[in-house]
């Protein structure tokens, strides 16, 4: 066998247990009230505690966006547009992607590292001989709390990334805030906000299958663990771009339909 | 047959090839309800994949294993969930979910497969952990205790659904002489008070005789002999001669109050040592000196004046094993 066939064997089979792992996850979803609680404990851990930084991320972005823009549009005299394209662009990739992107670096990784611990120190055996499911007990809590705190973030720090934009037109490009604001609106209608949290659930559904799949095919001790951890930052990113660039040519099609050209 | 004892667990001809190696090669034993049945064997050579092999975690590439009668190597995973119950495993880091306290860890099995009430479950992970002596520190996290509490707390989850089966993957290893002897007193009060077929991987070979109703030693994927302790320990076999003996020249017990060695220790640098390394002498016995006390024996012989002579000879005076910051022996 060649090195290639090898690793097309590698990744198929990686892919068919992630998919097997996920759609376990999804079929132990009756369980979410009994399992409620180790849900919030996940979401505070995804969710709660990624605030801070998300919204930071996407301040600076907002703030660098809405300056880049802002010196091609002066060359137009258009600075007050700058809102509309900010928006457009926050709702529809910025916010979905980099939140995406911090949940990857923050939470992706450390959920491959703990898995991968509780792999490697014969936790997840143990679930297995108590006949506890570690799909229902480790898997699902953690994807369902991701699934529901990406979007979240996603609101969140795309918001944050606006009023980022917004104090750096106000104070650097002399755009006055009711300008911002008016043509902001026109920046996304509700089809691309849906798209926008239709895209961070399919992240989080991506990074967070990936994240348990490698945790729990963890071998080889502390050297195991870290490989885990980075190859899901590595796998994760190169999805959820993927995905990124699916949903955005779907997004399109959808688009041209709705406004009736096709 | 009313006769014959009752089967826990039997395994026939089981073989496994683990990336390329072959583990199990037509691996033969039965274990009988209600005994302590010990596996040892070298390290990495495959007595934890016949563990794993037995709660079905990992399926054999031939053979048959049976669990009460049943096979369970043609099993549903909703089957073997159902099977698995009947097992409780004491993995060898203990395998607490790090998340939890000793407390939920413990209450954790009851809280998946039953329907009791928190006051009931309370009591039971209660009396489990006052078994292991560990209910002063049930509000502890597995990270904050040690090795030792972790296996006694393993333990603890392990016996919480009264399994009628206990696995202990190397109960011993790495605790200290004490807790060791804690642990095989607790395996032993199992058996009489409760009566658990119990299972027991270990290289510990003074755990091994203490506990082992029946010592299976594994070596090259299969049983190269089963039998009594006193079996086990006049073996003819030499490799289990050399396992038992740890490769030294005489049967030598680390465990301080369980065994007494007459004669003169063989240190690393005495004279017997080396003759018995350039000579290839295969093993000790008694007629050269070393003679494994039991409990008793040692305690009486501890009690007796210490004398010593020098010379491999039977007629030194008895010398306990317990490290003392007094000088051990003074010549008589």
């Amino acid at each position: 066998m060649s090195w290639t066939d090898n690793v097309i064997t590698r990744a198929l089979k990686g892919a068919g247990f992630t998919l097997v792992l996920l759609l376990e996850a999804i079929g132990h979803s009756t369980q979410i009230w009994r399992r409620r609680r180790a849900i919030f404990t996940q979401m505070h851990v995804i969710g709660t505690q990624s605030i801070p930084i998300a919204s930071f991320f996407m301040l600076l972005i907002g703030m660098v966006f809405a300056l880049q823009v802002g010196i091609e549009f002066a060359r137009f005299g258009q600075t007050n547009l700058v809102g509309l394209v900010l928006v457009a662009a926050m709702v529809r990739e910025l916010g979905p992607w980099m939140v995406g992107f911090v949940l990857i670096a923050r939470v992706g990784s450390s959920m491959a590292a703990e898995i991968g611990t509780m792999q490697v120190a014969e936790e997840i055996d143990a679930l297995e001989v108590m006949s506890i499911n570690p799909a229902s007990f480790v898997v699902m809590p953690r994807i369902v709390a991701l699934s529901i705190m990406g979007p979240v973030l996603t609101v969140i720090g795309t918001l944050v990334g606006i009023v980022g934009g917004g104090i750096v037109s106000n104070l650097q490009l002399g755009v006055t805030w009711s300008d911002y604001l008016r043509f902001a609106e026109d920046g996304a209608e509700a089809l691309d906000i849906y798209w926008g949290l239709l895209k961070s659930f399919v992240f989080s559904i991506v990074s967070g299958s990936v994240a348990c799949a490698i945790g729990m095919k963890t071998s080889g001790g502390a050297v195991g663990v870290g490989r885990a951890s980075r190859n899901t930052v590595v796998l994760s990113l190169t999805l959820v771009v993927f995905f990124n660039y699916l949903l955005t040519s779907f997004y399109r099609i959808v688009k041209m339909f709705v406004s009736g050209v096709l | 047959m009313s006769g014959s004892p009752k089967l826990a667990v039997q395994f026939e001809g089981v073989s496994k090839v683990l990336a390329g190696r072959q583990i199990l090669d037509k691996l033969s034993f039965d274990v009988r309800e209600g005994e302590t049945f010990v596996i040892i064997g070298y390290s990495g050579t495959g007595k934890s994949v016949t563990l794993r092999h037995m709660v079905g975690l990992m399926a054999p590439d031939e053979g048959s294993i049976r669990v009460e009668n049943e096979e369970i190597t043609t099993m549903s995973r909703r089957e073997l969930e159902i099977m698995r119950r009947k097992f409780g495993v004491l993995f060898q880091s203990g395998a607490l979910i790090a998340w939890l306290t000793l407390f939920e860890n413990v209450e954790l099995p009851l809280l998946e497969h039953t329907k009791m009430s928190r006051k009931k479950r309370a009591e039971i992970v209660q009396e489990k952990l006052e078994i292991v002596n560990l209910w002063q520190d049930r509000e502890k996290y597995p990270a904050e205790i040690s090795g030792g509490m972790k296996k006694r707390a393993g333990l603890a989850r392990a016996l919480a659904l009264d399994p009628g089966i206990v696995l202990y993957d190397e109960p011993t290893s790495g605790l200290d002489p004490v807790i060791a002897n804690e642990i095989d007193k607790l395996i032993n009060r199992l058996k009489r008070e409760h009566h658990m077929t119990q299972i027991v991987v270990t290289h510990d070979m003074d755990s091994a005789f203490e506990i082992g109703d029946r010592i299976g030693m594994f070596y090259k994927g299969s049983m190269i002999q089963i039998g009594t302790p006193e079996e086990i320990q006049s073996s003819t076999i030499p490799e289990v001669q050399h396992f038992i003996t740890g490769g030294r020249e005489g049967a030598i017990s680390r465990r301080a109050n369980t065994a007494v060695i007459r004669g003169v220790a063989p240190g690393m640098l005495s004279q017997r040592s080396l003759e018995a390394i350039e000579s290839e002498a295969p093993v000790a016995t008694a007629e050269q000196g070393y003679v494994l006390l039991s409990e008793e024996e040692a305690a009486a012989a501890a009690l007796q004046p210490q004398e010593e002579t020098e010379g491999p000879v039977d007629t030194a005076g008895p010398r306990n094993a317990t490290p003392s910051l007094e000088p051990e022996e003074t010549d008589a």
